[in-house]
């Protein structure tokens, strides 16, 4: 599903972010990112949402090769991703509803076809009481909740995490990561980046750990490797 | 269509829809974008409210121009209408001659009617209306020549000057005049007046287009968070840009109106002056108003102006907001 062959991206200034990175992330799995802040685990994420592009190797997703897409492509391609951030990205002035529907209506849909999907997707993540609160209404894990249903409104073969459980609590955090794993068990490929260790080894996934840009380690045991 | 995942039904593509229900639902769509654009408008009046007043102004001057070239051009036709050339007779012309040049100028096909002036007649006119009457009274001969009004069947300048240069050539005419020195003096303003209007007309659409782009520029950069959420969740360029261009048009509209607005109380404003100053001329003169037409390509003037700059400001800066997401 996601596969990364010698990835590097250096930035200008000569800071390299990430050094020869390779892996694979098979259909269906579910992988943790993790590493200390600065340790490349952003880049990689900005590498396959295209937010920026490596500076040698190669990201491949389903088997294409991301530097084939041109910049015209790119909506197109993160539409095939479902993303959800650190610091939710929700639109502040818009409804629960409009933030969710948000791709759906960038992909044409509308009526009644859209209204269930939303309403659906928001559902799948506890929220459907809350379709007409303004986002900053919403305790923090509620926001990240509305980021999630947001991510997966337009049911995504991917889903990419940026810290989603960063500024929540350990029950919170608890929810959401079983929002993840429900994803996951319906055959979406979930990768998720998170320095939270105490929740990594209570999850028991694969886990892909960087350190100064360099991929250390790639298996179960991970956590505690770069302590 | 998936870029990734070849058969993955993506968007409302995904739902099978009717050509005549596509169709329909696009001009929804729209009209719906347009109408939340109008919305943001009303949502941010100080600044919207400002650049439509700037519109407004900055087209008042060339309409009122065009205004002004349409109604000069008004006068001089009518007054082209009524182009009469006068020949004045050499003084030892005897009646024979006279009833002769007579029924040569009315055989004449460019001439439509002459009118004859005694010189005796034309002296008692003169006495009378002069106020030098007793003067003449002193003077034994008559100075004043026999005149021949002569009018023209075509009363442009350039026909009633081709005829002026024939009738100069026959043997009994002492002077042939046409008094269309001043009207030519008169068009030539009229274009000059006209151009000048062109010109400002010219510039102050630029300034328009760049006051436009920039109230644009701002709204885009007031609204870059938004934006970059819309490039993270898929969205393009078009798609983000398209609400701008709305607005672009609704700034248009509103500055075209106002424009109107303004130029309906100005000649209403100019009316009495304008009637002061016809009245000294004993002229039927009524200031001809903005035609129906001419609203409609103002407002689509307005309308374009408001588009292309709001283009101008879209294609530049939504394309460099890039998403940093993560």
């Amino acid at each position: 599903m996601l596969r990364f062959e010698q990835v590097t991206k250096s930035y200008s200034g000569g800071f390299v972010a990430l050094d020869r990175v390779s892996f694979h992330l098979e259909k269906g799995e579910m992988a943790f990112l993790t590493g200390h802040s600065g340790a490349g685990k952003s880049t990689l994420l900005k590498l396959i949402s295209l937010i920026e592009r490596p500076t040698t190797g190669k990201v491949f997703i389903n088997g294409v090769d991301l530097s084939r897409v041109n910049r015209g492509q790119v909506p197109y391609v993160r539409r095939d991703i479902g993303m959800i951030f650190q610091n939710h990205k929700l639109l502040m002035n818009h409804s629960v509803f409009d933030n969710v529907a948000l791709p759906l209506v960038i992909e044409g849909f509308s009526g009644k076809d859209m209204t269930k999907r939303v309403h659906a997707a928001l559902d799948k993540v506890g929220l459907l009481d809350k379709v007409r609160c303004l986002p900053h209404t919403l305790s923090g894990g509620e926001q990240q909740r509305v980021g999630i249903a947001r991510a997966v409104v337009n049911r995504p073969p991917l889903l990419l995490a940026d810290e989603p459980t960063g500024n929540l609590d350990p029950d919170l955090s608890k929810d959401i990561m079983n929002v993840f794993e429900a994803f996951n068990q319906v055959g979406v490929s979930v990768l998720i980046a998170s320095h939270d260790l105490s929740l990594l080894a209570r999850m028991r996934y694969r886990t892909l750990t960087l350190k100064n840009g360099r991929m250390i380690n790639d298996g179960l045991t991970s956590y505690g490797a770069d302590e | 269509m998936s870029i990734l995942f070849q058969g993955r039904a993506t968007g409302a593509t995904a739902v099978k829809q009717s050509l005549w229900n596509r169709f329909v639902m696009f001009w929804v769509h729209h009209i719906r974008q347009a109408l939340t654009s109008l919305g943001e408008i009303w949502l941010t009046p100080a600044s919207s409210l400002l650049t439509v007043a700037v519109l407004g102004v900055s087209l008042t001057l060339p309409v009122t121009l065009h205004l002004m070239v349409k109604n000069l051009q008004q006068v001089s036709s009518s007054i082209d209408q009524a182009a009469q050339i006068s020949l004045f007779l050499k003084a030892d012309t005897n009646e024979t001659q006279i009833a002769e040049l007579i029924a040569l100028l009315q055989a004449n096909p460019e001439v439509a009617d002459v009118q004859f002036i005694d010189k005796g007649q034309a002296l008692a006119e003169f006495t009378a209306e002069s106020g030098f009457g007793d003067a003449f009274s002193y003077i034994e001969d008559n100075p004043l020549p026999h005149v021949m009004l002569v009018s023209p069947k075509n009363t442009s300048s350039v026909a009633a000057s081709a005829l002026l240069e024939t009738l100069k050539q026959e043997r009994y005419v002492e002077l042939a005049k046409l008094d269309i020195g001043w009207l030519e003096r008169l068009d030539a303003i009229v274009s000059l007046v006209r151009q000048v209007a062109m010109a400002v007309a010219l510039l102050l659409m630029v300034a328009v287009l760049l006051v436009v782009g920039n109230t644009i520029r701002l709204m885009i950069l007031n609204k870059k968070d938004e934006i970059e959420v819309m490039k993270l969740v898929g969205a393009t360029n078009s798609y983000i840009q398209r609400p701008f261009l709305y607005t672009g048009i609704w700034l248009g509209f509103f500055g075209g109106i106002l424009t109107f607005l303004i130029e309906e109380v100005l000649l209403w404003w100019l009316k009495h002056a304008i009637a002061g100053v016809t009245q000294l001329y004993e002229s039927s003169f009524t200031l001809e108003p903005m035609s129906l037409a001419e609203l409609g390509y103002l407002l689509l003037v307005a309308i374009s102006l408001g588009f292309f700059g709001s283009l101008l400001a879209v294609r530049r800066n939504i394309s460099q907001i890039e998403a940093t997401g993560l």
